[in-house]
């Protein structure tokens, strides 16, 4: 125990260059100004409404991917294959609808794979205890392996009905559809964290799981339910992606892994630091989005992109280890 | 000399060192006023005492007496804050366990630090390997090397040492750890908790080898919490209690009964705290167990009426704590059965919890209590029912009952929004009781304590006794398992002593005394 002690008495001295409270909830506020401003001098076609709605059509479905990966980490969980669901949604429903199926018949079984992706996912973790790290980067191998067999490794395209394109590309008011279905996205999730028992256990599993489990807390359950969760996201989110690229690819879906992470990072630096919120998330999913588009702008190498990304993602883990113990294994 | 080439030493270390290699060997090791203040209190307050190297010295008290702390600050593990250690009467700083080691003071850990697929040799030599252009290991006078220490310091003891050491039994893996930790200039051996893991018929050897040491010019410093242990092999035992020096006295003279009495006795400042009511008990039986074993507990019949305050007590180690967390957790359940007023109940905590038991969990920032969130979080945790329909939660009616259960257990905070972590030891043990009260009104027939008052100051536990005194008088039946003896007294009016896993004889209030409780828990009762 004096051990344990002494290490808190260490680490708290470490965090005394950040101890300005308001530096750590306002600081991702302040970049994403700065940011947003910067590339509105700097690019003539940056702030204009066609580029903002593009904006706005770019972050939907990483918001939706983001919002999924909050329930993970809000209950400790990491997802890692969950960009290969998105993928595998994103296969599956073009090709049930260029096999002749039903609009709403592809899309249930887009989301019940999702489901089944997360509810074994789950499993792993809770009932044989691997850790959610390292199943889910597992079951990442097996999906992207399925989603290669199930194309041949070619795009699915072709004959999709308009019904379905509309999802993806299509305006209402002119404000693009997907604006509405990350709107939705996040009005449920939020909704569900902040306003339900089933949110408040979720972070109680998160916060002390054997505080949770001597409360009476079904903590198998709401482990597999928030990596469940996370799957049924990014299947949702698969779903419209194909929609919107009017095509299914294999691998897509890929880029939303390390997107997806980064939007909950950055969105963990505020509000309530070290925890990830929705809020936060969505705040987090506007970072990138501004990033990558003002970036594109100004002609930015994609390379080079990854090589900004990925030093944001570790900016924002870097603020968040400052105030929490970040444990996900 | 090659060792003081490459550093500059103090003076009175180049002499600590001088005596060292011209075989002066160290006569003395001496601490200092040792004061040990961690961010939750004061572990050591102003300790002293002096080891020698002819003497098996235990250290003995209740878990938080400050054993551990003051072997790490000896160790070189921990730096005192404030005090001196002095090695032949010159004041050392021993910063670091290596520079411990140097000074001739190795540490063997309650844990064990064997590198389980090495063998006994590679464990033994674990980072003096002999090494042939300093990076080829050889192999065999490595092997040579390790038996022959194995035989200078224990020629009776026989363990294979080419085997990886997972393979061996826990006595002969703690035998090579103190010979790894007699490897160099070992002058003092700090053994803490060595035969914890032992069966007793494993012991009788290490206890040979443990009393070998003075004679071979190593003092040991022997942590146990058994007893009977502590007074056969120890020349002098000195007793902690609540950080402070109590006593050092000589084994000879010592009875059990002394030891504990010691331990355990607190000063009499502090009686005053709150005073007893006796309030009718009920009749009904809240709380029945029968032929309960949960790992090393074993309880023939066990019962508790409603209204009723019972405490567990027990020395470390007895199986009071074990027991009480057993009948909620079901932690190392091995059989038995338990009914809730009248009501059989079998599975899981939920179970046991919807048929009417609390449990209020010791170390409560682990078992209780979730730091990163909101008081208002955690005592909406257990009953977000009472705030929430189908499943959605009425933020109004979560504030009015938080602000209930605040006003009534008066838990200081800025807002309720404030995190837990950043409240003090009273009010987060308020906390952890106050989630059972949360829209909790008549749900509990039982409620389950394990040290209520656990790093709790004097005010809060006033409030804490006085809330667990309301629910007996509304029918609560109470279970409080404890090690402070002057709580139990206070609080409860019967007591259950715990010796060995096994429930002793019922002491009823009229027969307090702290004489009587000692006498109970050494197993001496009339």
């Amino acid at each position: 125990m004096s051990v344990k002690e002494q290490k808190m008495e260490t680490s708290q001295s470490k965090n005394s260059i950040f101890n300005m409270e308001w530096v750590q909830k306002y600081s991702t506020f302040i970049v994403l100004i700065i940011m947003f401003v910067g590339f509105a001098i700097s690019i003539d076609r940056f702030s204009t409404v066609f580029n903002l709605m593009n904006i706005l059509q770019q972050i939907s479905i990483l918001t939706i991917v983001g919002c999924g990966l909050t329930f993970g980490f809000a209950a400790k969980e990491i997802d890692l294959s969950v960009g290969y669901t998105v993928g595998l949604a994103g296969i599956l429903v073009p090709m049930l609808l260029v096999n002749g199926f039903d609009l709403w018949f592809a899309l249930g079984v887009g989301m019940s794979a999702g489901l089944l992706v997360g509810v074994t996912n789950g499993l792993l973790v809770t009932k044989i205890g691997i850790p959610s790290l390292i199943a889910t980067l597992a079951m990442g191998s097996v999906l992207l392996g399925v989603n290669f067999l199930l194309t041949g490794g070619r795009a699915i395209y072709g004959g999709l009905p308009d019904s379905y394109l509309f999802l993806g590309q299509g305006r209402l008011f002119g404000i693009p559809v997907l604006a509405f279905f990350m709107l939705a996205a996040v009005l449920l999730a939020w909704f569900v964290m902040e306003r339900t028992v089933f949110g408040r256990y979720i972070y109680a599993v998160g916060g002390n799981q054997k505080a949770a489990e001597l409360s009476g807390v079904r903590i198998v359950f709401y482990r597999t339910a928030a990596l469940a969760i996370v799957a049924l996201f990014a299947a949702a989110a698969g779903a419209l992606l194909a929609a919107r690229l009017g095509s299914g690819q294999p691998n897509v879906g890929d880029r939303y892994l390390l997107d997806g992470l980064a939007t909950v990072f950055i969105g963990m630096t505020m509000f309530r630091p070290g925890t990830a919120t929705i809020l936060g998330t969505c705040c987090g999913a506007l970072v990138i989005g501004v990033l990558d588009n003002g970036l594109n702008l100004i002609g930015m190498d994609s390379y080079v992109q990854n090589i900004i990304k990925g030093i944001v993602i570790l900016v924002a883990v870097a603020i968040v280890s400052r105030t929490t113990r970040l444990k996900l294994l | 000399m090659s060792m003081v080439a490459g550093r500059n030493f103090t003076f009175a270390e180049v002499e600590v060192r001088v005596s060292i290699v011209f075989g002066v060997w160290i006569m003395s090791v001496r601490l200092a006023n040792i004061v040990k203040d961690f961010p939750g209190g004061r572990a050591l307050n102003d300790v002293s005492v002096a080891f020698e190297l002819n003497e098996v010295h235990g250290l003995i008290g209740e878990n938080g007496a400050g054993k551990s702390t003051l072997v790490n600050v000896l160790g070189g593990s921990l730096a005192p804050s404030h005090g001196e250690i002095y090695i032949n009467e010159i004041a050392v700083k021993l910063t670091t366990p290596r520079l411990a080691l140097q000074h001739g003071i190795a540490h063997v850990s309650q844990e064990g630090s064997l590198v389980p697929q090495l063998t006994g040799a590679q464990n033994i030599l674990l980072g003096a390997e002999p090494r042939s252009l300093g990076c080829v290991l050889r192999s065999r006078e490595l092997m040579d090397q390790a038996v022959s220490l194995l035989h200078r310091w224990f020629p009776d003891v026989s363990i294979s040492l080419g085997r990886p050491v997972s393979e061996l039994d826990v006595a002969d893996q703690k035998i090579i750890e103190i010979v790894r930790a007699l490897r160099g200039d070992t002058r003092i051996l700090i053994l803490d908790e060595p035969t914890a893991a032992l069966q007793s018929r494993e012991k009788s050897q290490l206890w040979e080898i443990i009393q070998s040491l003075p004679e071979k010019g190593v003092g040991v410093v022997l942590i146990s919490h058994f007893l009977s242990e502590i007074r056969q092999l120890s020349d002098r035992i000195t007793v902690l209690r609540d950080g402070e020096h109590v006593q050092t006295l000589e084994a000879v003279n010592a009875t059990e009964t002394d030891m504990v009495d010691l331990m355990l006795r607190r000063s009499g400042g502090q009686k005053e705290i709150g005073k007893k009511t006796s309030q009718p008990i009920g009749e009904t039986q809240v709380l029945e167990v029968r032929n309960w074993k949960a790992g090393r507990v074993d309880v023939p019949e066990f019962s508790l009426k409603a209204g009723e305050i019972v405490g567990l007590i027990g020395l470390t180690g007895a199986g009071h704590f074990g027991f009480a967390r057993s009948l909620y957790s079901r932690e190392g359940f091995l059989s038995g059965s338990i009914r809730i007023c009248e009501k059989k109940v079998r599975g899981t905590i939920r179970d046991i919890q919807r048929s009417g038991v609390a449990f209020v969990p010791d170390h409560r920032m682990e078992n209780a209590l979730m730091g990163d969130s909101s008081v208002a979080e955690n005592l909406s945790l257990v009953h977000s029912d009472f705030c929430s329909s189908r499943g959605i939660l009425s933020l109004a009616a979560e504030k009015s009952e938080v602000a209930r259960v605040v006003d009534l257990l008066n838990i200081k905070l800025s807002s309720p929004n404030q995190l837990v972590r950043e409240l003090s030891g009273g009010n987060k043990q308020k906390v952890s009781l106050g989630k059972w009260l949360f829209g909790a009104a008549g749900r509990y027939q039982v409620m389950i304590f394990i040290e209520p008052t656990e790093g709790v100051d004097i005010g809060a536990k006033q409030e804490i006794y006085r809330q667990i005194r309301a629910l007996a008088e509304q029918g609560v039946g109470i279970l409080i398992a404890s090690s402070d003896l002057l709580e139990i007294e206070t609080v409860t009016q019967r007591v259950v002593p715990f010796v060995h896993g096994r429930p002793g004889k019922s002491i009823m209030a009229n027969e307090f005394s702290e004489a009587r409780f000692i006498d109970a828990l050494t197993g001496e009762a009339a």
